[in-house]
């Protein structure tokens, strides 16, 4: 039985051949990068796009929520009597419901979407700013719930975590701040 | 140099693209193709959905039957009065048969029930009419304070304490005894109560005339604050106390405990000794004497400490 291996064919090397094809080797890994470096810094514009759009939309619909406490807090509650309270009371479930809603779509809306990685401490801070909303929200909820019940403490008790859960939103927005500038000035931010 | 040299070239910048435009983004579980992504779409934002305006409550008709009851009081002149009050029994059958709240933080509706607002208007215009001279303003609060005062003392747990004879159907029985707070008619119509439910009752009554009153509660007892600036009569023989509440100052005020006794032995005249406003020394209870009360307003208003919605900086690029 005969063993040996085939010959295999002799490559014959051409100088000038070899160098034509390893630059266009390098031509075609150079237009590749170059191409996706592009691609990508359109991609990060565009999410950046899409991100600031996505803030400006909540931080609209927030100013929204805004004026429907500031009326709500601008009642005078003097002297009124109980059915007044009351009522009242009802309009203030309505705020914290409306609020509720807004700050939950608006967290969805801003968390779904892919954000630069620079921009992701933003995005971040943002996002938990708007958790904090609707646990407040959803705390005030609560309090009014108590209130009709006639709960009076449960109430207290339900508003002043309300409280630090609003202490826990103006923390988030002003780390958001901090991190925004950061990616916008392309530093790194230390761990608040 | 020929084209099958160029074609693996071209085969691996390809292989290249595959990998970072497909492979890669399935790996990940980002979008897949060429196409930066977009935003992800998302439903309308919520509304604002305004309150359902509850429905008027009606009031109680002017016939039907009536409990009268006729209460004599000193006033703080010295005068005897008779006042009669009359309540319907459809509204003190009402309040009979409505559960009592168990968070006395809540008991400050009971003194500002609507439906009890008329009657009460009603006697404290005539307790205490209206007056043209504010020096007369004091002579006409006093007597308000006499009048509640001089109602009977009658503890919750006893039964001669209610019209009908029995602890009423809501009484609860708490540690310690019974606790059965009355809305302002039906200690009226009782015509006694403990102290809580003279202190609802006064509130009341100051309520209606447009005094700014709290509720005072210790542990063993409740009376009533009334808010007054700089109170210190030249007469007092005692240092008048008072709480602050949302800065706000609250004298202390009894609404039991009016002490009568006859200017003679068998002459029908009498003679009260008031708890006046702030004395908080001359009565039996330690707690009033040493103690800090728990102040309940009579209106609690739902008004959160915080509700700023703080506005930020878009990112740079953003719409």
């Amino acid at each position: 039985m005969d063993l040996t291996l085939p010959g295999l064919p002799k490559i014959a090397i051409d100088r000038r051949r070899a160098l034509v094809a390893a630059g266009v080797a390098a031509a075609v890994i150079a237009l590749a990068f170059i191409g996706w470096m592009l691609f990508l810094g359109y991609t990060d514009e565009r999410q950046v796009a899409v991100f600031g759009a996505r803030v400006a939309a909540s931080e609209a619909d927030l100013f929204l929520v805004s004026e429907k406490i500031s009326a709500y807090m601008r009642a005078s509650p003097d002297h009124l009597p109980l059915g007044e309270i009351d009522g009242r009371t009802r309009e203030f479930v309505a705020v914290a419901e409306y609020g509720k809603g807004v700050s939950a779509y608006h967290r969805q809306a801003v968390a779904a979407d892919a954000v630069p990685i620079a921009y992701a401490g933003a995005q971040s801070a943002y996002v938990r700013g708007l958790d904090s909303l609707v646990r407040a929200f959803s705390l005030w909820s609560s309090a009014a719930g108590a209130y009709d019940a006639k709960a009076y403490s449960a109430a207290k008790e339900n508003l002043a975590r309300a409280d630090e859960a609003w202490g826990e939103y103006a923390a988030a927005m002003a780390d958001y701040e901090r991190e925004l500038r950061a990616a916008e000035e392309g530093e790194t931010v230390p761990p608040a | 140099m020929d084209w099958k040299d160029v074609i693996p070239v071209l085969a691996g910048g390809l292989v290249i693209l595959v990998v970072a435009l497909v492979v890669k983004p399935a790996l990940l579980g980002e979008p897949i193709g060429s196409v930066s992504p977009g935003p992800v779409p998302t439903p309308a934002p919520p509304a604002y959905v305004p309150p359902t305006p509850a429905p008027t409550a009606t009031p109680f008709p002017e016939e039907g039957e009536v409990y009268t009851r006729t209460f004599r009081w000193t006033a703080i002149d010295g005068g005897v009065h008779t006042t009669q009050v009359r309540v319907p029994e459809a509204l003190f059958l009402e309040h009979r048969a409505t559960p009592r709240f168990a968070d006395a933080l809540a008991w400050g509706r009971y003194a500002l029930a609507d439906a009890d607002r008329p009657f009460l208007a009603d006697l404290a215009g005539r307790i205490a009419p209206p007056t043209a001279n504010p020096e007369e303003e004091y002579y006409r609060l006093m007597n308000l304070v006499f009048f509640v005062q001089q109602i009977p003392y009658a503890p919750d747990n006893s039964t001669a304490s209610y019209t009908e004879g029995v602890l009423p159907r809501h009484a609860r029985h708490v540690k310690g005894g019974v606790e059965y707070p009355r809305y302002p008619v039906e200690t009226l119509v009782d015509g006694k109560g403990d102290c809580e439910d003279a202190a609802i009752l006064m509130a009341g009554l100051l309520d209606v005339l447009d005094y700014d009153a709290v509720l005072l509660r210790y542990p063993d007892h409740m009376a009533i604050g009334i808010r007054m600036e700089g109170f210190n009569p030249y007469y007092a023989k005692y240092t008048p106390r008072y709480f602050v509440h949302e800065g706000k100052h609250y004298y202390y005020l009894e609404g039991t405990g009016f002490v009568a006794e006859n200017v003679t032995p068998g002459s029908p005249a009498l003679r009260g000794k008031p708890f006046p406003i702030g004395d908080t020394q001359d009565g039996p209870l330690q707690s009033v004497r040493s103690r800090t009360p728990e102040i309940i307003p009579l209106r609690y208003i739902i008004e959160p400490a915080g509700y700023h919605i703080r506005p930020v900086r878009l990112p740079a690029g953003g719409v």
